[in-house]
């Protein structure tokens, strides 16, 4: 069983997120911000991460450079998903050892859940 | 005999004739030489002031204007020597051009004699180690032992102030009388007063200049060819932050610049192949520059286009680079907000499509998930079409008379709903004494209630209170005694200052029990594309911003004004005003 962690503010994301993981392959667990996404990731220990950019408290770049500094870059494969697509996040989040980028709105949830797959098919 | 007789009497009268032709003939011939040499003179005075016109034209030296002088001095008066002595910052230079040889002490004789002059027409002393010599013309022979027997000094005066003196020696004995000395002393004069009044006219012109490059917002630095800096402001310092020193270098800048701009190699450019630069934007301690860099050449007409040196010019971009950041911020903001609807409706008929085996929401909750998205969705693409509105002064209000106290009763029944699910106490007061019969926008008015209440709701934490009230204005009244009267509870004073000078009016106050706003935030909150900074200050709040930027458009176009008192950890007034508007027959 891999675990997934979807870290994103927007409940419908999450929900339909947890709807289309096969549960036979996949754990699931969420949470609306990045500090709240620390406490789960000192508990769950997860094997991939689904990160939103705009979160309140903690944002996810934010998360990202926490993440960095208490796991190493790149430890855990992290893809953000979210509905801003400028270049500049894009190549920050680059820069922090992310593993993908996904516009939401520009992504079916078929080819999200597509490219967790392949994560752990290698 | 008779013939010969007369023919002596003939030649008697031709030789009588003849005589008093010569005698004639030779008092003309004085006065023509006379005139011819004053001619001459007058001829030489006139040349010599078109040249130095000429040449003054361009030069305010006055080296090269007393070289001038002396270089065409031998053509009316005769000299062993001509010489000059100019004061220098630190020295006294004394030129010296022999026409004819002479002995070494002829040459310390004048210059001892000038430096005397010098110091009787000044009132201080000089040292002859002070004094710089240079020699030209024919050469020094100790043999010729003869001493300086004519001599005479004339003093060089620019601009009220003894320059220093110029001098005419000789070997013969009593050559200089006074005529020569008057022309002499006549076109030192001419010149000395051409060159006051140029540089007068170039003071003026030179303080009028610097005054302008002094106050320019962008950095001007202007170089010889050598690079060395003749002219910087204090805008080109505060580049690279050296505002308190003196005596930049281009090395300053070269340390300070980093390698954003590569100035030395840009006036390199400017000044050998007389290139113009103009740099892409760069950042320099939190500012943003832009620079042009052109050669500067001469504008005479006798060495056209030569190039003196090279000017750099920092122009600031920063508001525009800043303009630029908060444009581009609200623009990837907004398509955030129209994404995030829209991709959650994609989501949910995804899942509809493909239902999934597990347990997870109905059909029926997809279905609301997907009305509530687009319900938001329109709500806020409304918002960005009022925007643009405004923006494009469209913005139309349609006053209608109509009762406060209702639209407001609606409104709260409107909100009342998640009032109670976020536990806040949601309160109205309306005045008793409230004017009848204002005519307002309706629907507008909601639109701004709407965004005052559910912002309010928004910053107040369970347990607060979230109250509307509206009251009276009467001209010229204290607005806070009213409220007083009125008995709303404001978090700080209303200012008196933009409510003294409102016609009567209606005034709607939306108090809340929230986290309060802090002073230098309150100007952004009205602007179109600013959301408070720092997101964290308020957890859990998202939006466009667009929503006080609106409502102020509203008021404003009811002509009222709309503001807010707050304290932050104790809450946060936000007012308008209507005025009482006669409603206009059309």
């Amino acid at each position: 069983m891999k675990k997934i962690l979807v870290l994103d503010d927007d409940p419908i994301f999450i929900e339909s997120i947890r709807a289309s993981l096969d549960s036979a392959r996949y754990d699931f667990v969420s949470a609306g911000n990045g500090a709240e996404g620390l406490k789960i990731m000192e508990k769950a220990k997860p094997d991939l991460i689904l990160l939103d950019i705009m979160m309140p408290t903690m944002d996810g770049m934010e998360f990202l450079k926490q993440v960095n500094k208490k796991y190493g870059k790149g430890a855990t494969p992290i893809f953000i998903t979210s509905n801003l697509s400028s270049i500049e996040k894009v190549s920050d989040g680059v820069s922090l050892g992310i593993r993908g980028y996904f516009v939401k709105s520009n992504e079916s949830l078929q080819g999200i859940i597509g490219t967790i797959d392949r994560v752990f098919q290698k | 005999m008779l013939l010969i007789i007369s023919s002596i009497v003939v030649a008697c009268g031709a030789v009588g004739v003849s005589v008093y032709f010569a005698v004639k003939n030779h008092k003309a011939k004085t006065a023509l030489e006379t005139r011819e040499r004053e001619v001459s003179r007058k001829m030489y005075e006139l040349a010599i002031l078109k040249e130095l016109g000429d040449r003054i034209g361009y030069s305010l030296d006055v080296q090269q204007i007393i070289d001038i002088i002396v270089n065409s001095l031998h053509q009316f008066i005769e000299y062993s020597a001509v010489s000059y002595m100019l004061l220098e910052p630190e020295k006294v230079m004394f030129k010296m051009h022999l026409e004819r040889s002479v002995h070494r002490r002829f040459v310390n004789d004048i210059r001892d004699r000038m430096l005397g002059s010098l110091g009787a027409l000044l009132d201080r002393e000089f040292d002859r180690k002070d004094v710089k010599e240079i020699l030209s013309g024919a050469i020094i022979i100790e043999e010729l032992e003869e001493p300086v027997r004519s001599f005479f000094n004339i003093p060089l005066v620019i601009d009220e102030k003894v320059v220093g003196v110029l001098t005419v020696a000789d070997t013969k004995t009593g050559l200089y009388k006074e005529e020569e000395m008057t022309i002499l002393y006549k076109i030192i004069q001419q010149a000395s007063k051409a060159v006051t009044s140029l540089q007068g006219v170039v003071k003026t012109e030179q303080a009028k200049v610097s005054a302008m490059v002094e106050s320019m917002e962008d950095g001007v630095v202007m170089t010889d060819a050598d690079y060395r800096i003749l002219v910087i402001n204090p805008a080109a310092k505060r580049v690279i932050g050296q505002e308190k020193k003196t005596g930049v270098t281009i090395f300053d800048f070269i340390d300070n610049l980093g390698g954003k701009m590569d100035i030395r190699g840009r006036l390199e450019e400017s000044v050998k192949l007389k290139k113009t630069f103009v740099s892409e934007r760069f950042g320099i301690k939190e500012r943003f520059y832009q620079s042009f860099v052109f050669p500067v050449k001469t504008m005479s007409a006798l060495n056209a286009d030569e190039v003196l040196g090279g000017v750099v010019i920092f122009h600031d971009v920063t508001r525009e680079v800043e303009l630029e950041r908060v444009r581009d911020d609200f623009t990837s903001m907004i398509v955030h907000e129209l994404r995030t609807p829209l991709s959650g409706i994609q989501k949910a008929s995804e899942l509809l499509k493909r239902p999934s085996k597990k347990a997870s929401p109905s059909p029926k909750q997809y279905i609301d998930i997907i009305y509530q998205n687009s319900s938001g969705m329109l709500d806020l693409v409304n918002d960005i079409l009022d925007a643009a509105k405004l923006q494009a002064g469209k913005f139309e209000i349609s006053r209608e008379p109509a009762d406060i106290e209702e639209v407001m009763s609606n409104r709260m029944d409107f909100f009342n709903i998640s009032a109670v699910d976020k536990k806040i106490r949601l309160m109205m007061s309306v005045d008793k004494n409230i004017p009848k019969g204002v005519a307002f926008d309706v629907q507008r008015v909601k639109q701004v209630l709407n965004n005052l209440i559910s912002n309010a709701l928004k910053f107040t934490a369970e347990g607060g209170t979230v109250s509307v009230s509206a009251f009276g204005h009467e001209t010229g009244a204290q607005i806070n005694d009213e409220t007083r009267k009125a008995g709303v509870q404001l978090p700080e004073p209303l200012p008196e200052e933009k409510f003294a000078s409102l016609p009567e009016s209606l005034v709607v106050t939306v108090t809340d029990t929230g986290v309060g706003i802090a002073t230098e935030h309150m100007p952004e909150l009205f602007s179109k594309f600013k959301q408070i900074g720092n997101k964290t200050l308020i957890p859990n709040i998202k939006g466009t911003g667009l929503g006080l930027a609106i409502a102020r458009g509203i008021i404003e176009g009811h002509g009222g004004i709309i503001g807010l008192v707050s304290k932050v950890d104790a809450g946060s007034a936000f007012y308008f005003s209507l005025p009482l508007a006669k409603l206009e027959i059309k």
